[in-house]
């Protein structure tokens, strides 16, 4: 084989190794960036084309709270949220196989649930040993989440919003 | 009216199967291209033409990838689609790397070939990999076993020392078995020491972190909680001392330093670890005389003194002068003289690659590992589960560290140590132990994004 074309191939491999990362790299920018402006587009024109009705609904229910997702405020995973999607039910607790993992000393393994009635976000205390507070007061019996509630699982505080 | 229940039907089929495994697919048939365009330029520029031959390099390797990318879809659909083809290419580049030398070898007359037992390492270990995916369900029943895996861990490390199966090369006792089949049980402590670390550091993270006498002016945490890590710390660093590998205990020690500051998120580790890690290279210098010769090559690898003494800096400054001959953009495959270097199938890999690939091939290499820890750590960050954060973290710095200690050993930024560089070295302990980490990983992201539906 010519010099020529030995030298060819040879800056064609790096070449070619070269393309392969960089293509991944742009992988890598859509983690770091996110598809946000896409995804953003994608839900707007969904639920509008098929459910038309539903925003009038809501003017007359003006009160009505539907969160999106959990976030978390202090604690180990501070900043966290957990998107509630089409869930009815989310476990809080410490255990590794609840929906919504708290690592928190005080945290009981199944501390808390929250559950969809209807279209009210519920919160119940599963007998926790240290107690599960909604704006300080200890919870009991099931509690309508409302907005702007914050919940406390001994130093973990997260909230529901939309 | 067919028709039309048709193309509404094609978006849920695309939908059943996530992004990330078509990608996938299409990176492992890219990479496996890449593999034929190395072995193909060896060929050329080594042999002048091309032969089948080469299919016997590529073809194993390539299906045991598709076979694993199988399993991925069959059991773990949601996994990272990065990790896979990331570790299949550097793994082809090691066999390829591995079959230039050969070609070397033959041509000096010589029959130290390791090429086929690369392959076919690769393969079996590549098929471990499939099995931990399709058999491990849930990688959460590891928590269970923290103290079994230590345990085992330190079992494992101590084998070499055993009288009948242990082996010592090399100066280095880290072997089991015969001289027809060997292999290194360190390698597998590791997983399990990260096993172990993650699942202690989790159930004690709290108390680490919060609860502790303050000694001038840092807490320091109670003796009950740090014990039992400190004690299985000194066990390994104990068994590596007796097993004089220094590279085995840097790695060690340094897995055991980033999880306990992940765990507790407290400098005070990190501070104390560092004063432990200085004194006791000082120590170890002084009383070892292998590592004294260690940090005599590496502070001074071109003196003649060093050059010429037995176990002394030849083979570094060989490296160094094989990457020198690489220049930017290297000799090519089969281009330059990397044969030259000892040991240069294992240990010094990374310079017969930085020879044959230059600059720009090296740093390809290190964007890949790069990649690799970087998708890792993302899995660590994303799980929502402590236990999966810790190990997954633990697993991806195992692989960093490993390449870290490696590359700068062989650049002579670092003192020269007997750590494999993961994926590329011949050996199928290294493989064996590098793969599972891989499946591991997947299996972690899988379930990380399953939770968090």
């Amino acid at each position: 084989m010519s010099e020529l074309a030995l030298f060819l191939v040879r800056i064609g491999f790096v070449a070619v190794l070269w393309i392969f990362v960089l293509s991944l790299l742009s992988v890598i920018r859509a983690d770091l960036y996110g598809r946000r402006v896409m995804s953003r587009l994608a839900k707007q024109s969904g639920p509008q084309l098929s459910q038309a009705p539903v925003p009038e609904l809501d003017i007359d229910d003006g009160d009505a709270f539907e969160p999106t997702k959990i976030q978390m405020l202090t604690g180990r995973s501070a900043g966290n949220t957990l998107e509630l999607g089409e869930k009815k039910e989310v476990t809080i607790g410490r255990s590794p196989g609840s929906d919504l993992v708290i690592s928190d000393e005080f945290a009981s393994n199944t501390h808390a649930k929250l559950v969809l009635v209807g279209d009210e976000w519920v919160l119940q205390d599963l007998s926790s040993t240290n107690g599960t507070f909604i704006d300080g007061k200890r919870v009991t019996t099931p509690v309508t989440m409302t907005a702007g509630a914050t919940i406390r699982i001994g130093t973990t505080t997260f909230d529901l919003r939309s | 009216m067919s028709n039309l229940s048709l193309t509404s039907a094609i978006p849920k089929l695309i939908r059943a199967v996530p992004r990330s495994r078509n990608f996938e697919a299409m990176l492992i048939f890219w990479v496996s291209g890449i593999h034929a365009f190395a072995l193909a330029q060896i060929q050329l520029s080594v042999l002048q033409i091309m032969t089948w031959e080469m299919l016997l390099y590529w073809a194993p390797p390539t299906l045991s990838a598709m076979i694993v990318h199988w399993v991925l879809r069959k059991y773990a659909v949601k996994a990272d689609g990065l990790m896979l083809p990331l570790a299949f290419l550097l793994n082809g580049l090691g066999i390829a790397m591995i079959y230039r030398l050969d070609l070397a070898e033959l041509a000096a007359g010589g029959s130290d070939l390791f090429a086929q037992r690369q392959v076919w390492l690769s393969c079996f270990a590549m098929l471990i990999a499939a099995a931990v995916i399709r058999v491990v369900p849930n990688h959460l029943a590891l928590r269970r076993f923290p103290f079994i895996s230590g345990l085992a861990a330190v079992v494992l490390l101590l084998l070499p020392a055993a009288p009948v199966i242990g082996r010592t090369v090399n100066g280095a006792t880290l072997w089991v078995g015969t001289d027809e089949l060997s292999f290194q049980p360190g390698e597998i402590a590791k997983i399990l020491l990260a096993i172990f670390f993650a699942g202690y550091l989790v159930s004690r993270q709290g108390s680490l972190a919060e609860i502790g006498s303050r000694v001038l002016g840092v807490k320091v945490p109670r003796a009950k909680d740090l014990g039992p890590i400190l004690l299985f710390w000194f066990a390994s660093l104990g068994v590596l001392i007796v097993q004089r590998d220094l590279g085995t205990s840097i790695l060690y020690f340094g897995l055991f330093l980033v999880m306990v500051y992940t765990a507790t998120g407290r400098g005070f580790y990190i501070g104390a670890g560092l004063v432990m890690m200085v004194t006791g290279a000082l120590v170890a210098s002084r009383f070892f005389d292998y590592v004294e010769r260690r940090f005599e090559v590496w502070l001074d690898p071109f003196s003649s003194a060093n050059y010429t003494a037995i176990g002394g800096s030849y083979q570094l400054v060989q490296g160094l002068f094989g990457m020198a001959n690489g220049d930017v953009i290297g000799t090519g495959l089969g281009g330059g003289f990397p044969q030259l270097i000892p040991l240069a199938e294992s240990d010094f890999i990374f310079a017969a690659l930085g020879e044959e690939l230059g600059l720009a091939g090296v740093f390809v290499i290190l964007a890949v590992y790069l990649l690799l820890v970087y998708r890792g750590l993302r899995i660590a960050n994303s799980h929502p589960d402590d236990f999966s954060k810790l190990l997954a973290l633990g697993l991806a710095f195992v692989i960093g560290l490993q390449v870290f200690v490696v590359a700068g050993g062989v650049m002579g930024l670092l003192p020269l140590t007997g750590l494999t560089t993961p994926f590329l070295a011949a050996g199928g302990s290294s493989l064996l132990a590098n793969w599972s980490i891989i499946a591991l990983l997947l299996i972690i992201s899988d379930s990380s994004l399953r939770s968090n539906k």
